[in-house]
Order: C-alpha cells, then structure tokens, then sequence
C-alpha cells in the first residue's frame, strides 16, 4: 500500500474525503498525501476545509465520505489509542473553563500511553518535564495554564505534543495572535524539536510567510479541495495566491534574499476562475 | 418513594375526597374574617333559584329544608341523597359561565377565596347576588345557617336549626364537662402526616369535644415528622373515614409515618370524613360522636 | 497547587463523620446520647425509638447526597461548564416527570426508579441535542434547554397533579418538593445498588472526564472515544438522579454546590474530585436534612428548599463569573 517519494514513505493519505463540520461543509472529495519527516503548510481562506482536515486527521471528525490512511491503513481500522499516541493534535485556542496545573496538562499527552487513560507514572512525569523544558516553559509547570499568556499557552500544548511521543503534529494556526517575539519562540522551538524528532508536521496557517519560511511544502485548499502542493517556492505564485484568496499578490525577496509576499489589491470578480 | 406507594386515583371518584382538603382549606383561613362583610347584597324576595359552590353549603339549604330551590351545586356535593342529581358546576375551580348560564338569583359562596375567588368576583361583576357564608369555626357555622335562612325566607326553619344545634352543642360541653381532656390529634391526610392546627374549623370540632389539641399552638394544617409522631404524647388520633382515604391511613400505621412509637399506639377515633369536615348542620353530629368516642 | 493526599481525605472524612453525628443528634426531637446508649428506661426507649428513624433516614440523605453530587461534578467535566447540574439541566425533571408518569399509570412502585431513569435519560439526552451547535454543546442553549426542558416537564406534572385526587396531589407536592421523611432500611437497600452502578461507571471514567473537561475535541484527539464515553457519563449520571428523585423527590443545587467547593479546594483532577464530591455531597445533604428537620418542629421544610436555598446563590455567582 505504501507509495514512496524518493526515500521518503507517504505517512498520511487522504483519498476522496469528504467532511462537514459544523456548520460548514468543509472538504468535498479531498485528495492529499504527506510524507514522512516533512512539514506541510497548509494553506486557504477561512471556510476553505483547512481546520477540518486536521481535525479528521486526529479522528476528532469522522468523515463522511472517503478514507484517510495513517502508514496505508485506514484510520477506523487503527484503535483509536494508537492513533492518539502517534499523532498529537494542538488546537487552535483551548478556552480552559477549569484550572490546570500546566504540568498535569503536558500529563494529558501521556494519557494515551496509559492505562485507562491515566498517566502518573515516574515516567510519565519525566516525559512530561522534558517535554516542557525542551519548550522553554519548565518554570511555568506549577502554574494553572488557563491563566498563561497566549504564547506560553501554545508553547505548554506544544510540550504536550511532545510529551505525547508523537510522530505526527497537527497544528492548527499555532502562530495566530502572537507577538513577534513570542512567534519567533514558538517556531525557534517548533521547528527545533520537528528536526530533533524527525515529526511530520501539519501546519494550518493563513500566514503566507510563515509556510515560505519553514515549510518544506505548501497544500492550498479552496472550497474542501486540494488546489495545488508543492514546495513553497514553487507553489506560491502570484496565480495561485489569487485563486486561493481571491487578492493579488507579488512575490518579492527581501533585502536578505528571502522570499516575501506582497499583498497588491483585490481582482475583479470575473478574474477568479472558478475552483475546480 | 412515597408517590410510588399510592399509584394516583384520578379524579371522577376521588372528588369526595378531594372536598375534605377543600373544605378545610376554605374553613382555615376563613377563620377571622368580619362576618358583617360576609352578607350578600339584598334583593327583593327570597331566592328561588340557588347555586351552591361548596358541599356544606348544599347541606345548609337542604336543612332548611330548600333543596328544592337548588339549580346547581359542586362537585363535591354528595349528600343529602337529593343533592347527587343536581347539575354540577365545577369543583375546586368553579365554572363562572356554567353558574351564570343556571341563571340564578342567589349563589352561595364560601368566605375564603383561594380558588373560589376567581369565580366569584367575575360572577358579582356580572351582576349575579352572591352570598358568602362563614364556616371557620362552629360559632361561625350557626351564623353562617342563620344567614342563609334569611336571604331564602325561611329565617323560622334557621332559627329552629340552630337552636337545636346549640343545645346539642350545650349537652356536648356538659357531658365533657370537667372530664379529663385526653391529648389528640386531628389528621386529615397521613402522607405527608398533616393536621389540625389551632385557628382551624377543625381545632374547634376537636376542643370542644373535649380533646387537648396537641398542635392547637401551631396554626394552619402542620405536617407533621415522623419523629415527633412517634415520641408527642399522643394519646387519641382523630381521622377522617371514607372510602378512598381509609387504606391510605392503615398503609400510614403499618409501614409509614404512622407505624412507630406513640401514634400506633394511640386510640383511633375514626368519624365520617363528609360529617367532620364540612361546616355544616352535620359537624354536630361529627362533635356529639367525637365526644362519646373520646369518652369511653 | 491544591491540597492533595491523606490530609484531605482525612479532612472530608472528618466533615462527613461530623454532619452524621450532627444529623443524628439534631432534630425535631433533641436526643441524648447517653439515652441512645443505654437505652434504659423510658428516656432511653424513647431516645431508640427516634434514633430507629433517624438513623436510616440520615444513611438515606448520605447516599443521596453522594449520588447526586458525583452526578453533577461528572456532568460538569463531561460538558466543561461548571454550571451544569442535573436539576438546571432538567435531568431531574425528567427523573420526576418518569415517575409521576408511572404512579399515574398504576405501574407498581418497583418499577419507579426505572421510570425516573428513562425520564432522566430522555431529558438529559434532549438538553444535550438541544445544546449541540456546531459539533459541541453552547453553554447558553445547554441553559436554556435545561430551562426549557423545566418548564416542559413542570406542564406535564401540573396536568399529572389536576389528575390526580387533591390529598394525592399534596403528597405529590411534598415529593417533589424532596423529602427524606419517610425513610427506610428498606428504601436505604433498594437504591444503593442503583447508586452502586452509577458511581462504578462514573468513577472508572475520572481519567477520560480529564480529557474532557479541556474539551471534548481534546479527548477525542488523545485516544478517547467519546461517543462511548458520552453515553456512559449521561447514562450513569442520569441512573443516579434518576434513583435519588424516584426516592425522596426533587433535591436541587447539590450537583452545583458540592463539585464547586471541592474544586476549589482539591483542583479539578476528576480521580480526585469525583470520590471527594460524593463525600462533600453526602456531608452537604446530612446537614441540609437536620436543617430542614430542626427549623420548624415538629413540622419539616421540604428539603428541596433548604438545597435550593443555598444553591441558588452560588448559581448567581458562578454565572457572574462565567466568561
């Protein structure tokens, strides 16, 4: 079942999905593949699918239609334990209504490898302060994480992605609202521990930036499909930006030599080409 | 659980049952009131056509000997015999339309309002001559009796009554007299255990039939715990007997509230439940009985 | 962060042991306990002869209270909205709608607790539909439809009471108002297993409601079935409210109450707080019964007045601090 990319194994592969969510009917007959190791941005406007296919990556949104496979097996036929200790999913804000000790959170991404779903062993622990201290929020553990700031809120369920020992990272616009200091924190750490670990990771973002500077691709989705994928160089061009989002845009290097989009104004309605 | 114990009676049959808490409840908190305020606006001649809307008030135009002038009565109006076949008018909630549409000359109404009161002011509004008559205690019946006699014409047949009613009442006290006066209580419904409190129509039946009212400091229908039944001195308990409540009372003494302590051991002094609790001619014959029930 | 350990199991055991002796000795009656000890004499008769009623009704008010303040803190978590409780949720309105329905009916009194159960399934699971938006329960709508299913249930009862003879609707009327007052060993036997049974599920699903109360999202993404999860939770909840009201009728607020108060003082670790909230909870309603028995003797306030009393209060001030 497998297919390969060069040497690279495809880790996730979604075939026709097809998922409403909410309100929203999110993805109509999706088609995407991730490879092992790599860090795929993923790209649309609000409305595009983006969230959904994450959320029916980490089993949180059964699909209505199609299959995903997870290493060439269909996600039902994966008990839902094991999905959940390979693959870790951060959402994009968690409205914590109850206090939590941070480290009892980053605990949370050892439940799957516990039993029944507790996690207190010495191990456990272990893990659990590593993973905080490899995000730089040791020192926050004892503190009630609904009360932390937005950027070491991210940081701490990053540590819990990383506690949880996954192979697959799903995260949902783990930049959005961060100060620039603590965006570049959140990426100096993502990115570090991504190479450290050799994780795949799934990034949904409407930072067109972001996914120039630290993905290896880019899939953009319009109206729940797959418009397009490829590395970010190749893939972002003023075309594809406006059918995407509908704005024009240029792409530019800076005086660094690194890629920039510049946003130039809007189309007329007739420009945008249909999707698909 | 409680409710379990009694699966529902819907109502058609219970309605006589139901008179008891309505009469009690009418007789309760009618207790003070200005009796003067109580007579109807006069009108001209005796009334011929009469709706009575509670059940004592039924009984007092048929012990002066009126029935005949009835056009319509409660619910719950079920003697005398005569008094079954009249048409109905409603029963804790009065029907004001159904009133109007007998097209009475006098309708007889209880002091208290509670869920009369609805019905009777809209029935005064339209015109219609209602008469409330007091009940809250046995002075209060003979008044009540009087005053009826007098709006009917009949103010001989009201006199009579009632003389010969306060001479029963008389005999009553003399034969309890000094006696010792055994300490009681009036229940009117053991689930949850309730009684007579002072105030009460009933607390009177039970004084001057020569009982200590155990609760007469409590006003209104106490309900009662099942720890002060079983360990008060209760030496006599006085309940209300018909058909529909008598196995709800034994289920009470065997396995419920009443099944401990000092109240199973009590004497039980059971008496009509109609007679007893309506504030009528027949809670004369309640108190004579209650006297010799509590004498032996 | 929070007391945690021995300290705090002595804490509540000791809270739980005080309202017990305190239950005991307070009410209607004043008891010595000399008297309950030697039981000679007339006194000492006597003073058995109202512990012989006393003491299975403040057993019953324990198991009670437990039941209904496990239900409540694990309905808490399972929703995340400490607002939830299954008297504001209409899971007791239900429960109480159930059983009326069955006494209307002349369905025998064995089969109450399972009738206030299916009436405590059905709301708990219309509320929750009611409630869902968007693939997750909207703390407003679950409110309302709590209100909602209240006001629904409270019609279906008020037409059950003009059916009924005016003296069964006064019983009725103090059942749903709640009332420990007629209990019995016999009672006491017939609703611990149902107690048993739910406290069981609930307590062995504390690990899962930790993943819930961060979300329900959270839990499915770490491992958590939650479809499974949701029913158990809502069906173990609504067995015990559906028992505890099959028994001594509508007892409102303690599932509010009592997981509030352990939270804040033990954190909100389900393995934790659900075992200290059925201590707390059966300490808290113990209390609320010698209240209710001592007030007004010899006559009770029904007990669903002294929770509510109290309860309401606390709701007001947790909805004002609720973003």
């Amino acid at each position: 079942m497998t297919s390969t990319r060069g040497q690279t194994a495809v880790r996730l592969e979604a075939r026709g999905v097809t998922a409403a969510y909410g309100a929203n009917p999110a993805l109509r007959r999706l088609d995407a593949a991730f490879f092992a190791g790599e860090i795929v941005a993923i790209l649309g406007e609000n409305g595009s699918g983006k969230s959904t296919l994450l959320k029916v990556i980490a089993r949180i949104v059964a699909p209505a239609g199609g299959e995903v496979l997870f290493d060439g097996r269909p996600l039902p036929e994966i008990p839902r334990r094991e999905t959940a200790r390979r693959i870790a999913y951060v959402a994009q804000s968690a409205d914590l209504v109850f206090p939590i000790r941070s480290l009892d959170l980053v605990l949370q991404g050892r439940a799957p490898h516990g039993r029944g779903f507790s996690a207190d062993s010495a191990e456990d622990r272990e893990r659990a302060i590593e993973a905080m201290r490899a995000c730089d929020v040791e020192g926050l553990a004892d503190r009630d994480a609904s009360a932390l700031s937005g950027g070491e809120r991210r940081r701490v369920f990053l540590a819990r992605a990383l506690a949880q020992e996954a192979e697959v990272w799903l995260l949902d616009e783990p930049t959005s609202g961060l100060d620039p200091r603590h965006r570049i924190d959140f990426l100096d750490v993502l990115v570090r521990e991504h190479r450290a670990r050799s994780t795949t990771v799934l990034l949904v973002t409407h930072e067109v930036d972001l996914a120039l500077s630290i993905a290896d691709r880019v899939l953009l989705l319009r109206d729940g499909r797959a418009l397009a994928s490829g590395p970010p160089d190749a893939a972002l061009t003023p075309e594809s930006l406006r059918e995407v989002f509908g704005v024009e845009a240029r792409v530019d290097r800076d005086g660094a030599g690194e890629r920039r989009v510049v946003w130039t104004g809007r189309p007329a309605p007739a420009e945008r080409p249909p999707a698909g | 659980m409680a409710l379990a114990a009694q699966p529902f009676r819907v109502s058609g049959r219970a309605l006589r049952a139901t008179a008891l808490v309505a009469a009690a409840l009418a007789a309760a908190s009618c207790g003070r009131q200005d009796v003067a305020a109580a007579v109807g606006k006069p009108t001209a001649g005796p009334a011929t056509r009469i709706v009575a809307l509670a059940p004592n008030l039924t009984e007092i135009v048929f012990a002066l000997g009126a029935g005949a002038s009835l056009v319509g009565v409660s619910d719950f109006s079920d003697f005398p015999e005569a008094a079954r076949s009249l048409p109905r008018v409603g029963g804790l909630e009065v029907s004001a339309e159904r009133v109007a549409s007998l097209t009475p000359d006098l309708v007889l109404a209880t002091a208290e309002g509670g869920n009369r009161k609805g019905a009777v002011s809209a029935l005064e509004a339209s015109g219609v001559p209602v008469l409330v008559v007091p009940g809250g205690s046995l002075d209060e019946v003979l008044t009540g009796i009087d005053l009826v006699g007098r709006r009917l014409g009949r103010t001989a047949e009201g006199d009579r009554l009632t003389r010969s009613l306060r001479e029963r009442r008389e005999a009553v006290r003399r034969s309890v007299g000094s006696r010792p006066r055994p300490r009681a209580i009036l229940l009117v419904w053991p689930d949850p255990p309730s009684a007579a409190g002072g105030g009460t129509f009933l607390n009177d039946v039970l004084t001057e039939a020569g009982a200590e009212n155990l609760l007469s400091a409590r006003t209104g229908w106490p309900v009662l715990s099942a720890e002060w039944l079983a360990t008060a001195p209760i030496e006599v308990a006085v309940l209300p007997d018909s058909p529909g409540n008598r196995p709800v009372f034994e289920r009470a003494f065997s396995t419920g509230a009443l099944s401990r302590g000092t109240i199973r051991a009590a004497r039980v002094v059971r008496l009509d439940e109609s007679a007893l609790t309506r504030p009528g001619p027949r809670v004369f014959d309640a108190l004579e009985q209650l006297a010799r029930g509590l004498s032996r | 962060m929070k007391t945690r350990g021995p300290g705090l199991w002595l804490a509540a055991g000791a809270l739980l042991a005080g309202c017990l002796v305190l239950g005991i000795w307070i009410g209607g009656v004043r008891l010595s306990p000399g008297a309950v000890w030697s039981g000679a004499g007339p006194e000492g008769q006597t003073a058995r002869l109202v512990a012989s009623i006393r003491v299975p009704r403040v057993a019953l008010a324990a198991l009670v209270g437990a039941c209904l303040a496990l239900a409540g803190a694990a309905l808490q978590a399972l929703l995340k909205n400490p607002l939830a409780d299954p008297f504001l949720l209409g899971t007791s309105g239900g429960a109480a709608t159930g059983a009326a329905l069955a006494s209307l009916l002349g369905v025998s009194p064995l089969l109450s607790p399972g009738a206030a159960f299916a009436g405590a399934v059905v709301s708990s699971i219309g509320v929750a539909a009611l409630a869902r938006r968007g693939g997750r329960l909207d703390l407003q709508r679950l409110l309302l439809g709590g209100l909602i299913a209240n006001a629904f249930f409270s019609a279906i009862l008020l037409g059950v009471f003009s059916l009924a003879s005016s003296e069964t609707a006064r019983t009725m009327l103090f059942w749903m108002m709640g009332s420990l007052a007629d209990a019995s060993p016999r009672k006491l036997l017939a609703l611990l297993p149902y107690a048993a049974i739910g406290a069981i599920a609930l307590l062995a699903s504390a690990s899962r409601l930790n993943l819930f109360s961060v979300g329900e999202e959270n839990a499915a993404a770490l491992g958590v079935d939650t479809e499974r999860s949701k029913t158990v939770v809502f069906l173990a909840s609504s067995l015990l409210t559906g028992a505890a009201v099959a028994f001594v009728g509508v007892i409102g607020f303690v599932g509010l109450l009592v997981p509030h108060a352990a939270r804040a003082v033990a954190g909100n670790d389900q393995r934790t707080l659900l075992p200290l909230s059925a201590l707390s909870g059966a300490a808290l309603l113990v209390a609320a019964d010698a209240v209710s028995r001592a007030v007004a003797a010899p006559s009770e306030l029904p007990i669903g007045a002294v929770t509510a009393a109290i309860g309401a209060p606390v709701f007001v001030y947790l909805l004002l601090r609720t973003p």
